[in-house]
């Protein structure tokens, strides 16, 4: 009848997460009603210089202004970015769990071998692979030039943006695998018990048994990589600064904040908002039928 | 009953734990007495090194300062740094602040609708101390405190001197061995490269993954094509001149040349590692600004280099003087609550000794006259700086909003092969124009 007991115990509950909702209030919600604010204004981002509200022309000068080519290029590389990731980083995270469920030897191991990159984060991450990619004595270098040949990597307009996307899968796929694993290990032994006896075994088990019964770690990791790859900005910074045609809508962001010598908060709250509508738009309608899809089965 | 007063105690641990966290770093200022002065800085070698000891030096002299020197990356890591700095205004997280450059930049009459750049807002926003009545200022030659570090009449920055950035590296051994001379036309150049190339000699080393290096070759190019650069940028503003002018595909074509000769996978070397690319005999010529030439030193104190300026001309007379920039001036943020040791610092770095001692650390040319120059570098190219101009990104005004083919720096050579995807110098050059116009104000 009382959960949290009787008198003024029964609020502790509330007390507590009042804590983390005053947080999320000052530090999370508030900046951002205050970009909101900032993107219909030519806030300068100069303290002391006054700003106007300057209706919608930052998203007209995103949309039409003489570098809008570049900026939906970002959007389109954005989308690539997210495509590619979703399907290769849990494709790989699934293989990998199964893997990993049969109970070989040593399987302790390769979880943590395959979870490592999540752990070390971005930065390492990066300077792990620059170091690997390094022109002058990497052993990716060195690989090439046993070919006969040898790259630029991530200072080169053709593959520096594949590359982020092979770093950011490298990172993350441990991530998924693990999420996968959870999913794996939830589905009761007597299913392929019931199935041996049905004559489904192998890629029958898996399709008729083993996926249906992990939809809901799939809609989560699909949720998770899509929301994850279409924010990404870190991995992009570290590697190659959004030079080489790498710059993503997130990156842009940035970008427009900080990059060129003069500031315009205005217009660079203008992108995060496309950036958020964008990322909002992409992940209703995944979840929509990543739900749907769970329903049916 | 216990578990209920466990959960008091640690709800009220908790509040008293956020609520302290705000209040922290100042309790603790108090309680040693001292005032930090905080200063930031990007990251080189030579010059941190001396900076971080007369910082030393400035903490004994007033025992009750204690100077914080914060270094990053000196690529738009630093610029993020200067700007969330500021931005924190008097809350005292920097006092002093240097600029990369002089005060450079702003629009001027013939440039309508650019950009202001972020020292002028913060000039304008009155961020930035005024130091015209400081006595120390009179240390320096009156036309570089007029040029570099002078707006509107009055004093804000003390600029610490002038460096080359046109011209190009060479190891003098490698130059010997192969009995070539220091080229002084193109021609001459491009006959270096090929011996350097016939004899297994890498030519060129260029930090390309950072981009703005290689600029340093094309600025080298574009000082001495162009008769008058500013009078091109003018141009360009007004339509009198293109991008795709003869001159400037002149210089887009032979910087395609120099790159076509640099070290493979040159885009994927960063900055940093370029003067120990240099100092180990990897390649025997390096695109870069007299302000390494220390840090090759250090990286090999046997080598013997010299520094001449990138011949883009076939006429001699053309290719003599290097071009460059006035480097790194500090500013005084007006509301810090320590402005007064803000000064007391600048004034201390600018008596004749300490300022010799930096120049002669940083390599730089002094903007305080007769000091004695001790680097041997320095006094050899010496002759190039007699007519020292400013180099094409101090006069270059951009407009708004300009798309990547003209956008910061202005020429992009990254895009042009090998380094980038566009095949000739035209195909960039219609580009960087189309982009150009397209930004036109309307």
């Amino acid at each position: 009848m009382y959960p949290f007991g009787k008198g003024a115990a029964r609020l502790m509950p509330y007390l507590l997460l009042s804590i983390p909702v005053l947080l999320y209030l000052l530090l999370g919600f508030g900046p951002s009603m205050v970009t909101v604010l900032f993107s219909f204004t030519d806030a300068s981002g100069v303290p002391g210089q006054s700003w106007n509200f300057v209706g919608f022309e930052n998203y007209t000068t995103f949309f039409t202004s003489s570098d809008s080519g570049d900026r939906i290029a970002s959007i389109g590389r954005s989308l690539y970015f997210a495509v590619a990731v979703v399907v290769i980083q849990n494709a790989v995270g699934l293989f990998m769990a199964i893997l990993i469920n049969k109970k070989l030897k040593g399987d302790v191991f390769y979880r943590a071998v395959f979870f490592l990159p999540v752990v070390l984060g971005v930065t390492v991450s990066g300077l792990i692979w620059q170091l690997i990619a390094n022109p002058l004595g990497g052993p990716a270098q060195a690989m090439m030039n046993f070919f006969g040949t040898s790259s630029n990597f991530f200072g080169d307009y053709d593959i520096a943006f594949e590359l982020i996307i092979f770093v950011q899968i490298w990172m993350y796929m441990g991530y998924s695998m693990t999420i996968f694993l959870a999913g794996l290990q939830s589905i009761p032994n007597d299913l392929y018990e019931a199935g041996y006896m049905d004559g489904a075994s192998g890629w029958k088990a898996f399709k008729n048994i083993t996926f249906p019964m992990i939809a809901p770690s799939f809609t989560v990791n699909m949720l998770l990589s899509i929301i994850g790859a279409l924010q990404t900005f870190d991995i992009i910074y570290v590697l190659t600064g959004g030079k080489f045609n790498t710059t993503t809508l997130a990156f842009d962001v940035y970008a427009t904040a900080f990059g060129s010598g003069t500031a315009d908060y205005g217009l660079a709250s203008a992108v995060a908002m496309i950036q958020f509508l964008f990322v909002f738009t992409v992940s209703m309608i995944a979840l929509y039928y990543l739900r749907r899809r769970e329903v049916e089965m | 009953m216990l578990k209920k007063s466990f959960s008091l105690l640690l709800v009220t641990a908790l509040i008293v734990v956020l609520a302290a966290c705000g209040k922290g770093s100042e309790a603790a200022q108090d309680g040693n007495k001292k005032v930090t002065l905080k200063i930031i800085h990007w990251q080189q070698e030579n010059i941190n090194n001396y900076i971080k000891e007369f910082n030393k030096r400035f903490e004994e002299k007033y025992p009750d300062v204690q100077v914080e020197y914060t270094t990053v990356p000196a690529d738009s890591t630093y610029d993020q740094l200067m700007q969330t700095r500021m931005n924190a205004g008097s809350s005292g997280d920097a006092d002093i602040i240097p600029l990369k450059f002089s005060f450079v930049g702003a629009p001027q009459e013939w440039s309508k609708g650019a950009a202001d750049p972020m020292w002028k807002q913060w000039i304008d926003g009155g961020l930035i101390a005024d130091l015209s009545d400081q006595a120390f200022l009179k240390n320096y030659n009156p036309t570089d405190v007029k040029n570099a570090m002078t707006y509107k009449d009055k004093v804000y920055g003390v600029n610490m001197g002038k460096v080359a950035l046109t011209g190009l590296f060479y190891n003098k051994e490698i130059f010997k061995k192969y009995n070539l001379a220091v080229p002084t036309t193109w021609d001459e150049l491009v006959h270096v490269m090929k011996v350097l190339k016939d004899n297994g000699v890498e030519p060129i080393g260029f930090g390309g993954k950072d981009v703005w290096p290689i600029n340093l070759a094309v600025q080298g190019l574009q000082a001495s094509i162009h008769d008058d650069q500013l009078e091109y940028i003018k141009g360009l503003w007004t339509g009198k001149t293109k991008l795709t002018d003869p001159v400037q595909l002149e210089v887009l074509e032979k910087t395609q040349i120099l790159m076509n000769n640099a070290i493979g996978g040159f885009m994927g070397i960063d900055y940093g590692t370029l003067p120990s690319l240099f100092a180990t005999g990897r390649v025997a010529m390096i695109a870069d600004g007299t302000w390494d030439a220390t840090t090759i030193q250090t990286a090999n104190p046997a080598m013997k280099f010299g520094y001449f300026p990138i011949p883009g001309s076939n006429d001699p007379a053309k290719n003599k003087n290097l071009a460059g920039k006035y480097d790194m001036t500090w500013m005084v943020v007006e509301k810090s609550p320590n402005k007064e040791y803000a000064i007391k610092w600048l004034e201390m770095l600018s008596e004749k000794q300490n300022y010799t001692d930096f120049v002669n650390a940083a390599g730089f040319l002094p903007t305080q006259p007769d000091v004695k120059i001790t680097s041997e570098f320095v006094n050899e190219i010496q002759p190039s700086l007699e007519n020292f101009k400013l180099s094409w990104d101090q006069l270059f005004i951009n407009r708004k909003n300009v798309g990547q083919y003209i956008k910061d720096a202005s020429v992009h050579a990254e895009f042009l092969a090998p380094a980038g995807p566009l095949k000739t110098p035209l195909e960039l050059a219609q580009k960087s124009q189309a982009d150009w116009d397209a930004a036109a104000p309307k």
